[in-house]
């Protein structure tokens, strides 16, 4: 029995071994793949882990020359956001943002991709398509410059038409009413085309067959499109959708930023907004962080949410 | 079949608001584009709607010989050829070495770059990195945090993962290693796609400005887009582009009908032209790299 236990220590012992050599084996033969990940495993480590350890600083009273890590705690002080009512102001701000710019464009390209797909002239659609793409490349600064050039009060192309046509002018830029409709407007005008490239693909997999059915049953363009080309593309707008509920926190710090001055701060201050204001140019680094933090969580939440809602619904998990 | 009347009514209806909203797309940037080479002066006046009235070089001349202007325009040439490069170059390697079914710890590694999707430190801790990292006031805070596009690693990657295997099998058995398959194999099959990333990162690059404004104090380190939000910011900065106006070379009459805003209709002209020039050449690659990117992702 000793005899065989040995024995048995001796070959356990030496498939461990063999074990352990082939993982580095496994591990040598793979060396060039793992150099070729390290330079961007690095890379996140310090760009997006990096600061999730400095969210600390949520929770401390930042000294720039102490540093994050030895700064000294507060608790929760720099959470008091939660009952200023400024902050929910802002917070309003972002919701409404938000859920307009959902309600309008999001059901945006899917119109256009039914409206592209009806034209008979192929060199017609490409340069609607061409053309339609092209906002999508230019930054949201330049946009500022076109709503400027198009609605300044003085001197924009539309209150030049406004007042040849002898209607009174309209300052767009100096009135709170008007910052909501310029951010939904201008956000569909510059995405909507590049949106619907996806929902035009989803069209031209349907099969000719079902449009020819639909035909001999009598059915219109109308019919057509409710009973064929719409059922049809769902499967897509039901990802585009669950792809688009972690945005619903996201008011578009590019596109609002630009765009604010002093009369529509009431209205246009939303979340992203204000933490660069109180935080990158103000310097209270705390309650920035506090409420970076918060939204960080809400956010994750929004995705957590949008992923359970997507299997259950049977499609593919998100990740 | 022949169609009936409501219904080629109904297909002009559509084609008239496609031409519209197409027109639309494209109607601000001639008209941006009017005004920048129409006399300051005489725009006031207004009625200029497709092309200038009395044409001048005069703005464009003073805002390219305005030091500022120049040094912001090669700030962003830079930072757009230096950082869609590495951007590329390490996003797409990383991609390669995941595609690897049999990689040792490729689930762990997939979520360790999926992760920061999920979520993120926010803004500050972001900010107190960059600054513990003496990125703060470089010119490479605008190349090294993206260096690592996520959504491009997880786009490449698919791609990769689809080019047959025994294409690199055949290869590996002619002894070459995964880092000559690559540059001989898997690049020149991929390059529609590759080429889709480029134009994708390369617009990210030239399009952004945030990091200008406010991860860099110098002003001569500021790319274009940060100038331009600088000057959306401040009207008074739109005076400072006289600067550059050289009454010599352009006569002090022309220079005196020189506007704010006809000068800074030629910054943003200058700020758009790059990118609408390369774009309808890249037009094929891009609509397929949307496509690997929605249907894979």
């Amino acid at each position: 029995m000793r005899g065989n236990s040995t024995n048995m220590n001796a070959i356990s012992q030496a498939v461990r071994t063999t074990a352990g050599s082939q993982v580095w084996k496994r591990l040598w033969k793979f060396r060039w793949q793992f150099a070729m990940i390290l330079p961007g495993m690095v890379a996140v480590f310090l760009f997006n882990y990096m600061p999730m350890g400095g969210i600390q600083v949520a929770f401390r009273e930042y000294d720039i020359f102490a540093g994050v890590w030895e700064s000294p705690w507060v608790g929760l002080e720099h959470f008091s956001f939660v009952s200023d009512p400024e902050f929910w102001k802002v917070f309003k701000n972002t919701i409404w943002i938000t859920v307009l710019k959902f309600l309008f464009g999001f059901p945006a390209p899917i119109v256009l991709a039914i409206m592209l797909n009806e034209i008979r002239s192929r060199r017609f659609k490409r340069i609607v398509q061409s053309l339609t793409y092209m906002p999508h490349f230019v930054s949201w600064i330049i946009i500022a410059y076109i709503v400027e050039a198009m609605l300044a009060q003085s001197n924009g192309l539309v209150n030049h038409l406004l007042a040849s046509a002898g209607v009174e002018k309209i300052y767009f830029m100096g009135e709170e009413g008007w910052f909501r409709p310029i951010i939904v407007l201008t956000s569909i005008w510059k995405e909507v085309g590049w949106g619907s490239i996806i929902y035009l693909a989803a069209i031209a997999g349907i099969d000719p067959q079902l449009y020819d059915a639909a035909k001999v049953d009598g059915a219109g363009k109308w019919k057509q499109v409710w009973n064929v080309t719409l059922p049809n593309m769902l499967p897509t707008i039901s990802i585009m959708l669950i792809l688009t509920i972690p945005t619903l926190l996201n008011a578009g710090f590019d596109q609002i930023f630009p765009l604010q001055n002093p009369v529509n701060l009431p209205i246009s201050e939303v979340v992203d907004t204000y933490v660069v204001r109180t935080g990158l140019n103000l310097g209270y680094y705390g309650p920035a962080a506090a409420i970076g933090l918060a939204t960080g969580i809400l956010q994750l939440l929004l995705v957590i949410g949008a992923n359970s809602l997507s299997r259950r619904t049977g499609g593919s998990r998100l990740f | 079949m022949r169609s009936s009347l409501g219904e080629r009514s109904l297909l002009a209806v559509n084609n008239l608001l496609l031409a519209l909203f197409a027109l639309s797309a494209l109607y601000p940037f001639v008209y941006m584009t009017a005004l920048s080479f129409n006399e300051g002066l005489d725009s006031v006046k207004g009625g200029i709607y497709l092309w200038p009235r009395e044409f001048t070089w005069v703005n464009v001349q003073t805002v390219v010989s305005n030091p500022l202007v120049r040094d912001a325009f090669w700030i962003s040439i830079l930072r757009t050829v230096t950082g869609t490069a590495i951007g590329v170059i390490v996003t797409g390697l990383a991609a390669y070495g995941l595609s690897f079914r049999l990689l040792p710890a490729r689930k762990f590694l997939m979520v360790y770059f999926l992760i920061p999707m999920l979520f993120s430190g926010g803004l500050i801790p972001y900010f107190i990195v960059l600054r513990d990292l003496h990125l703060i006031n470089t010119f490479w805070v605008y190349i090294i945090p993206t260096a690592l596009s996520v959504w491009n690693l997880i786009v490449m990657r698919s791609f990769f993962e689809n080019i047959p295997e025994a294409l690199i099998e055949a290869a590996e058995i002619d002894g070459a290693n995964a880092l000559t398959i690559f540059w001989k194999i898997v690049i020149p099959t991929s390059m529609p796609m590759i080429a889709a990333i480029t134009l994708f990162t390369a617009v990210m690059h030239w399009n952004s400005w945030f990091d200008g404004a406010f991860f860099v104090n110098q002003l001569e380190l500021k790319p274009l887009q940060t100038f331009l939000q600088s000057m959306l910011a401040n009207a008074e900065a739109a005076e400072n582009l006289r600067q550059g106006v050289n009454a010599e070379s352009i006569g002090a009459e022309a220079s005196k009908a020189v506007t704010p805003t006809s000068l800074r209709m030629s910054v943003v002209v200058l700020g758009t032209i790059p990118v609408l020039l390369i774009y309808p050449f890249l037009q094929k690659y891009f609509v397929q790299g949307v496509m690997i990117g929605s249907v894979k992702g």
